[in-house]
């Protein structure tokens, strides 16, 4: 699944890059992925369920180490597994906020022993690598594949098993063909590829949407031969939806990741959050600023018309004289041009009238020097009172005020 | 919707109506006041342009009325006789209003929310976050502290309407304002 594993690369990544208090973190993450009950792991039929299981091994691994070297990925694998879990328990007493964490981590640890089973030799440095990308790989592939997703059984326990049984596997995974990875890196090249490879594998599979779908409900199947898109019964399978599913999905990648971020909290709670971020609250801050944008600018307007007229007198009838019925219809602008600058633009943006209003005060002494005004008059004294002109400005106004 | 053409006719018409009664009262005001006088006319003629058939004008004029200051002003633009009984009645409609219902908010915003667990936390936020917006809508509009969020948001659009074409309206007038000094024929 693109979201699944896209996320433990993120996953993968934080934990290197991060130390010490990662451990807390993940382990809230652990647990809310971990949702299902551990005796699901006998039948799965869903494949979300079975590879966060497989996730939480994984993560449970590299949490482990978390305490002591985050940053070394090889060095995790280097912990022998009792160690692992042990580790794994006690930054999770420690670090653990609420008494569920460390139920359901008790509760893992049953499983995790039990996972890994009676003879815990852990296998050689590059063969947990191995085991760690194929299981990228793997549940890049599963996730699509419900069919695949049977592999990891039912008895999901037997997963150190499987990675005795690693060539098979590999071997069966037609995909998984960056079987030796001797580094970290390269697994995150894996599961790079290994999402492309689904993505492929998705549009292929759109063709094969009615077994996908019969294998969805029939829950049973071993190998089967094709990849499935995961599609649940009664869901539109035409192109459309196809892309839409996959957008939802990275959209959905995104928001594990914020899930991530945000502490103890689960799967729906993102999805409610990031809703409402693209959606109401978005739309009720543009209607905000839409409407002080407004309000500013009636202000702005009708400290300018104060401006331009010392006694308010707009005398309709000379105002409609010059311009007639385009006062109303048409835009004044396009007219006033040539003779103002700068242009009051109709769709004024906010930052653009202030400065333009400001420009504008600049420039009407400039005019009032050159031509006397005889039925109006342009004091402007408040605008200008930062400007040098001012002074001559307002005393050539009460010049004409004298005058008249 | 209304033709914006008519819109911004009518509100020309009242806007000029109402600076010219105002400038009949005062002669030589300064700038501030020839603002104020003017952005008051302009607030009133977009408001009775909508004749009180929505809430926010209603809110308008009768806030208009309340300050002392623009009452007089208020009373003259709108007419003598009725302003008294309009304004004594939105008065007493917004005043009853205005205490419960703020009463009512600063408490609901004042009580101390607890923190709810898990599955309830992202709703918890996404509330907030809507609440704050809905909040600060209301301050922004006029008479919408006492809306539900169904009416809020078609008076937002009606006001944003009047607004948008108020300000045209203004800006055409600074134009040609700035036209005749220009040429002053």
């Amino acid at each position: 699944m693109a979201r699944t594993v896209r996320f433990r690369t993120r996953i993968i990544n934080t934990i290197r890059g991060e130390s010490g208090s990662i451990g807390t973190s993940t382990l809230r993450f652990v647990r809310s992925m971990d949702q299902a009950p551990v005796g699901l792991r006998g039948s799965v039929h869903d494949g979300a369920t079975l590879e966060s299981i497989q996730f939480n091994e994984e993560i449970q691994g590299i949490v482990a180490s978390a305490p002591e070297n985050a940053s070394s990925f090889t060095a995790l694998l280097e912990l022998p597994p009792t160690q692992a879990v042990e580790l794994l328990h006690s930054p999770d007493s420690d670090g653990a906020r609420k008494q569920p964490n460390c139920h359901v981590s008790a509760n893992h640890k049953p499983y995790l022993l039990h996972s890994f089973g009676g003879n815990l030799t852990f296998p050689s440095n590059a063969a947990l690598i191995e085991r760690a990308a194929k299981f990228s790989v793997f549940a890049g592939e599963n996730s699509p594949s419900q069919g695949e997703a049977r592999l990891l059984p039912a008895g999901s326990g037997s997963n150190l098993d499987r990675v005795k049984n690693e060539p098979q596997e590999t071997d069966s995974n037609p995909c998984s063909t960056q079987g030796c990875v001797s580094d970290p890196a390269v697994e995150n090249k894996n599961e790079r590829t290994a999402k492309r490879k689904e993505r492929e594998k998705k549009v292929k599979g759109s063709s094969k949407k009615s077994k996908s779908v019969a294998d969805e409900t029939s829950g049973d199947g071993e190998k089967l031969p094709y990849v499935h898109v995961r599609v649940r019964r009664g869901q539109a399978t035409d192109s459309h939806s196809l892309a839409e599913r996959a957008r939802r999905e990275k959209i959905n990648a995104r928001m594990k990741l914020l899930q991530e971020l945000v502490p103890g909290c689960d799967k729906d709670v993102i999805i409610l959050y990031f809703r409402v971020i693209s959606g109401t609250a978005m739309v009720l801050d543009e209607i905000i600023n839409h409407v002080q944008s407004l309000q500013r600018q009636v202000e702005i307007l009708s400290m300018k018309l104060a401006a331009v007229n010392p006694r308010i007198d707009f005398s309709l009838d000379s105002l409609l004289a010059t311009d007639g019925t385009s006062l109303m219809d048409s835009n004044i602008p396009s007219m006033v041009t040539p003779l103002m600058w700068p242009e009051i633009p109709v769709n004024a943006n906010r930052q653009h009238y202030q400065q333009q209003w400001q420009f504008d005060a600049f420039h009407q002494p400039l005019w009032e020097r050159d031509e006397v005004n005889h039925n109006f008059m342009t004091p402007e004294n408040s605008l200008l009172s930062y400007d040098s002109s001012a002074n001559s400005a307002s005393l050539h106004s009460n010049q004409l005020k004298m005058e008249l | 919707m209304r033709n914006i053409n008519s819109v911004k006719r009518e509100f020309l018409k009242k806007w000029m109506w109402g600076i010219r009664k105002y400038s009949s009262q005062k002669k030589n005001m300064s700038l501030l006041e020839r603002k104020k006088a003017i952005k008051l006319s302009a607030d009133l003629a977009m408001a009775s342009t909508r004749n009180k058939t929505t809430r926010w004008s209603k809110a308008l004029i009768a806030n208009a009325s309340k300050d002392g200051n623009n009452k007089v002003h208020t009373e003259h633009v709108l007419g003598s006789s009725p302003p008294p009984r309009r304004v004594r009645k939105s008065s007493t409609n917004y005043s009853h209003g205005t205490r419960i219902r703020s009463c009512r908010n600063t408490w609901r915003r004042n009580r101390a929310v607890h923190r709810p667990k898990d599955r309830s936390v992202a709703s918890f936020i996404a509330k907030k976050l809507v609440q704050k917006r809905t909040r600060r809508l209301k301050s922004l509009l006029p008479g919408g502290e006492f809306m539900d969020g169904v009416s809020l948001v078609e008076e937002t659009l009606d006001y944003i309407q009047s607004l948008k074409a108020q300000v045209e309206v203004m800006r055409c007038l600074v134009t040609a304002s700035e036209l005749m000094i220009l040429n002053p024929s």
